[in-house]
């Protein structure tokens, strides 16, 4: 009987329940007028000539920032130049300007540096910046636990002499020729808080924007800084990060207008947006890092040199470039950028795809069809260019087994060398002076790498390019070739192309760059009208 | 003696009715979409020559005369990869449904054995149903890497409670019905009750669900490929491909075009044959 | 019901227990640790050592256990080893964004599946019938994936009416927040609003059928007034379980919609989590996961009593 009729107040209660619900649900969409689709691309009132000031510039990241590494070359280093400074910054030739270091004086030995420094610096805080704070940003890269790259150059400084508080003299134990390198790279935090920087909380420094808020997977967000020291900078009142990891979504989001800047494009999207006049495309010389194969030189068959030279002939690079970049890059058998001085047009094009080559050399090495481990990453650009490789591979007759593998896991095997036979992935570093990659880049390290390479000549080249107080000396050119030479010849990394560094920005905007550690300079950024 | 003729009968009559569930339009639908999916599958070689990973420069082609679905961005033929790509997935449904599936059965059968028994294999259902299928995924795959073993055991996994859960409940009601009640006044030992005449009344739901996780496991392939933990490359699977197709839905949506057809039908076929066959149970 | 509640929660909290030891295990078994993500990939292995021993993650397993169990009862979540900040805030924000588009999901799930099966059920033309079952059908043969992203490129890129992606709190801009939920939402309630249309619409099938509802018929009562006091109300209770189930299927669809649509919720919190190995964060989120469905499970039995008089609170 219950179950036949309810009693009629029980239905009138759940009726008007659903009805409410309706109801509330169409003042929510009538409530819907403001319009989410455009709001970031609606711009607030300013001047028509020159920057404009004003307005809040959205950047889209794929991948979202790691606290924990922001003292180290991370996936996402826009942050840290929008909230810190650095003590120099490199121009296009490698040449450091000042930034909050005014001058510098390296000794005539190598062995010491003396800087001077800004004296109308101040902390999000309003604490004054001294030489005291670039004291403790060097110690702070000694702590192994920052995990800074360049830790090796930071530990070369052994004392500290301060001449008042805008004068510092920087004594170190060996020349090094990637001291300013350290310059480009050493942000200098605010002492008190650095913990809390690392935590994710607080992030206070002296740079151009304050840190207001961080939502973990979603987005950063930066009010303008009233007290920058770069007079009348910056022109935006705000930036926001915003993390969207799905690449498809990345490019709608930069499509509708509610992302303005992005440097996570991939090529091969780039290459749709070319022919868009909404959008504007910059390249930079200095590119994304270059994706190469890597070789454990303990595992079977590609302890052999000629075997793994045969995979360098093997490789069709053009092809590569076309199908996995979209085109966006270079081919390159070494390492090295265009805007590296190591750089050299017939070193780029020493391997090119010549299958007989590799069959030959693989016939002289006495090696028959055999099979191989092959380790990428498992997300979807590094699996399509595993299995461009693998095809390639296969055609010389090295079969390859693919194993998609998550980045800790890879990270796990790379720094305790236990890679299989070969990998691929991509490393950066190159775009500075050389010896940094061969003292700071795991797979070139000449002490311990991934590949267990190891030879005195390499040992001994790498240490007197880097124990050296210059780098664009003939002598220290001919050394940065000898290094190019080991590495085309022993080829324990075979490098196939540099990623081009590609800058997406909607035709509004203007002035955004990036250091050569990839981090964010907005100083000079603005929206038009 | 009378148990054992009701039985038979009744083990006639099912048959019978899932016969008469399928030859209604809708399972005749169902069946002919799967069978024409799967045969393709089966038939790939002789369908298409082309090896489905050899690649070429031309890429992201729209279909044509000598690549009749195009071409994706490596360059591979994709009516080839489609083709084989339904093997490879019907080859992991196909094993893993039937293992979840005894798994999921052996379970509900142990609980039918004893209350506590029967309270413990709740609870682990419970667990099993309370990870989302994709997060047990993520879990399975960063333990055993990833591949066609790891797809196949984490839509095992999935599936074990669903028929679990099911079958404990047949076996529930079917205890109680006369001729189970009669049987074991009738002196026959419980576990013989269990197995002789309560289960085979109690599979009918199965059969359903089978149907239905196998449409499923078409999905879970699917979203683990997009998340990039299906199967090894460069084996192609049908998630896969759409997957990959995902990113040029925009400018090239031809590209999807093959292997959202094959899914589409597979998935649609699945849930055709199921729906049939609960109707024609339930009539 | 206070007797209902006491018989459930034991059995609750012992799947809570069980689900604690699992996650815990299972995260171990993953090669990998949070020290090897937060050294970078140019650590050495003194760097990744120094971090370990930091974490505390070089004390013997069980006491790690012991460890957790122990803050988790205090209720202290403590710091995210990997992607900053506390645990706690982590997992409430992203609690509030996948609630946000889980419930935005359920009221499009009703409110379409509702007038779908209504209009399956009593429409006298043949060819209406066939397109509702038709419609149904093929919502669920489209992998969500692939339809998230054709509603991105039809109502983001192509018509310009919603944004692509991304999420804004209910709270401090409601209009757009709705707008961002939008899309989202209705991926996630497709499919399950197929299966709740389809369900219900057998239901009002089977009740129509019934002797009462021809008695009434014969008596002159209006179709629309058997529909809505007699065919509707006996048709939900069974629905209702069903849509408790959907909700489980709705969170775990959202690990791939919060992915196509940058939606900063739980899914994409785990995901992040067992990338980097973040232990402190995947550990609790996978229990909350537990407990919730242990509370949903709890509650749609609760819902169906209540809409059902003839299940006691026994």
């Amino acid at each position: 009987m219950t179950a036949f009729t309810p009693s009629p107040a029980h239905g009138v209660t759940r009726r008007a329940l659903l009805r409410g619900g309706l109801a509330g649900a169409g003042l929510l969409a009538l409530a819907a007028c403001r319009s989410a689709a455009d709001t970031a691309a609606s711009p607030a009132a300013g001047g028509s000539a020159g920057p404009r000031s004003g307005g809040v510039l959205t950047v889209g990241t794929g991948i979202d920032f790691t606290p924990g590494l922001l003292f180290a070359q991370s996936a996402n280093t826009l942050v840290q130049r929008l909230v810190f400074n650095t003590l120099t910054r490199y121009d296009d030739q490698l040449r450091p300007q000042p930034e909050l270091a005014t001058s510098w004086q390296v000794a005539p030995d190598g062995r010491s540096v003396t800087l001077k420094l800004r004296e109308d610096v101040r902390f999000h805080g309003g604490r004054r910046f001294t030489a005291d704070d670039v004291v403790f940003a060097v110690k702070n890269l000694q702590n192994p636990a920052r995990s800074a790259q360049l830790r090796a150059t930071a530990a070369a400084v052994t004392d500290f002499r301060k001449n008042g508080d805008f004068e510092l003299t920087l004594i170190l134990a060996h020349p090094v020729s990637n001291l300013f390198d350290l310059f480009e790279f050493m942000i200098i935090p605010d002492s008190a808080t650095v913990e809390d920087a690392v935590a994710g909380t607080k992030l206070i420094g002296t740079g151009p924007f304050t840190f207001t808020e961080r939502r973990p997977g979603s987005s950063l967000t930066f009010a303008r800084n009233p007290d920058y020291w770069n007079p009348g900078r910056p022109h935006l009142d705000g930036v926001e990060i915003r993390v969207i990891p799905q690449a498809e979504s990345l490019l709608s989001s930069l499509r509708t207008g509610q992302t303005h800047l992005s440097y996570n494009v991939r090529g091969k999207d780039v290459a749709t947006l070319r022919n868009d006049p909404l959008f504007r495309i910059k390249q930079y010389d200095t590119g994304a890092g270059a994706y190469y194969i890597g070789a454990n030189l303990t595992a079977e068959h590609v302890g052999d040199k000629r075997v793994r030279q045969a995979i360098a002939w093997a490789i069709d690079r053009d092809r590569f470039l076309q199908q996995a970049l979209g085109g966006y890059g270079t081919i390159s058998s070494i390492p090295w950028p265009k805007s590296s001085p190591a750089y050299r047009e017939a070193d780029a094009t020493r391997y090119h795809h010549d299958p007989d080559r590799a069959r030959a050399l693989l016939k002289e090495a006495g090696v028959g069809p055999i099979t191989l481990p092959f380790a990428h990453s498992a997300e979807p650009g590094a699996t399509a260019v595993a299995q461009i490789l693998q095809y390639d591979l296969q055609q010389v007759g090295i079969q390859t087994v693919l194993q998609p593998t998550d980045s800790p896991t890879m990270q796990k095997q790379l720094i305790s060398q236990s890679m299989p036979a070969l990998w691929t992935l991509s490393h950066g570093f190159a775009q500075l002076q050389p010896a940094t990659l061969a003292v700071s880049a795991y797979p070139f390290n000449e002490a311990k790498n991934s590949s267990h390479f190891s030879s005195p000549a390499y040992t001994d080249v790498v240490q007197k390019a880097w124990n050296r107080p210059d780098s664009d000396s003939p002598e220290a050119k001919a050394l940065h070739q000898q290094i190019t030479e080991i590495l085309l010849d022993e080829s324990f990394v075979i490098d196939l192309a540099i990623a081009g560094l590609i800058e997406v920005a909607g035709s509004k905007v203007r002035g955004a760059d990036l250091n050569k550690f990839g981090y964010l300079n907005l100083d000079d950024a603005f929206l038009t009208a | 003696m009378t148990t054992t003729a009701a039985l038979s009968r009744s083990g006639a009559r099912s048959r019978n009715r899932y016969l008469t569930g399928l030859l209604t339009w809708r399972g005749l639908t169902g069946l002919a979409l799967v069978g024409v999916v799967a045969l393709a599958g089966l038939l790939a070689p002789l369908l298409s020559g082309t090896d489905p990973n050899a690649q070429g420069p031309l890429a992201l082609a729209g279909p044509g005369a000598e690549h009749p679905f195009g071409t994706d961005d490596l360059g591979r033929d994709l009516f080839a990869r489609v083709l084989h790509g339904i093997g490879t997935d019907l080859s992991i449904i196909l094993l893993a449904v039937p293992a979840g599936a005894l798994l999921g059965c052996a379970c509900a059968l142990l609980a039918a054995s004893s209350r506590w028994a029967d309270l413990a294999v709740q609870r682990v259902f419970d667990l099993l149903l309370s990870f989302p299928g994709l997060i047990l995924g993520l879990a399975v795959t960063a333990v055993l890497g990833p591949g066609r073993w790891t797809v196949a055991l984490v839509i095992a996994i999935a599936e074990v409670p669903y028929f679990g859960r099911q079958l404990r409940a047949g076996i529930l009601v079917q205890r109680e019905r006369e001729y189970a009640v009669a049987a074991r006044v009738g002196g026959a030992t419980r576990s013989r009750v269990l197995l002789r005449h309560v289960l085979p009344n109690a599979v009918d739901p199965l059969i359903v669900q089978t149907a239905v996780a196998l449409s499923v496991g078409v999905f879970i392939e699917g979203a683990l490929s997009f998340l990039g933990l299906g199967v090894r490359p460069p084996e192609p699977t049908l998630g896969s491909i759409l997957s990959q197709s995902v990113a040029y839905l925009a400018t090239d949506p031809a590209f999807a075009a093959g292997p959202l057809a094959a899914t589409t039908a597979l998935v649609l076929g699945f849930t055709l044959v199921a729906e049939a066959l609960n109707r024609g149970i339930r009539r | 019901m206070r007797t209902f509640l006491l018989k459930r929660l034991p059995s609750g909290l012992l799947i809570l227990l069980l689900a604690s030891f699992l996650v815990f295990l299972i995260l171990r078994l993953i090669p990998g640790d949070p020290a090897t993500t937060l050294a970078g990939p140019d650590a050495t292995p003194a760097t990744v050592d120094a971090i370990r021993t930091q974490l505390g993650l070089d004390q013997p397993l069980f006491s790690q256990y012991v460890h957790w169990l122990g803050h988790l009862l205090t209720g202290d979540l403590g710091p995210s080893y990997a992607i900053g900040g506390q645990v706690s805030d982590l997992i409430g924000n992203g609690l509030a964004a996948t609630v946000q588009l889980t419930l935005g999901a359920l009221l499009l799930v009703v409110l379409l599946a509702l007038p779908l099966a209504v209009l399956g059920a009593t429409t006298r033309h043949r060819a209406v019938a066939a397109t509702v079952q038709a419609v149904t059908t093929a919502v669920l043969a489209v992998p969500p994936f692939v339809t998230g992203v054709l509603l991105v490129l039809l109502f983001a890129v192509t018509l310009g009416l919603l944004p692509a992606g991304g999420h804004e709190s209910l709270l401090d801009a409601p209009d757009l927040a709705v707008q961002y939920l939008l899309m989202p939402a209705l991926c996630l309630a497709l499919p399950s609003a197929a299966v709740l249309a389809r369900y219900l619409k057998n239901g009002i099938d089977r009740a129509l059928g019934e002797d009462y509802v021809r008695t009434a018929t014969a008596l002159g009562v209006s179709r629309r007034r058997i529909l809505w006091q007699h065919a509707l109300p006996n048709a939900l209770p069974p629905a209702v379980t069903v849509l408790g189930l959907q909700i489980g299927q709705l969170i775990a669809g959202a690990v791939l919609v919060e992915r196509i649509f940058a939606w900063p919720g739980l899914g994409q919190l785990i995901e992040q989590g067992v990338l980097r190995r973040d232990y402190p964060v995947v550990q609790d989120l996978l229990l909350l996961v537990v407990a919730g469905y242990v509370a949903v499970q709890l509650l749609t039995d609760l819902a169906y009593a209540w809409l059902d008089p003839r299940v006691r609170w026994e």
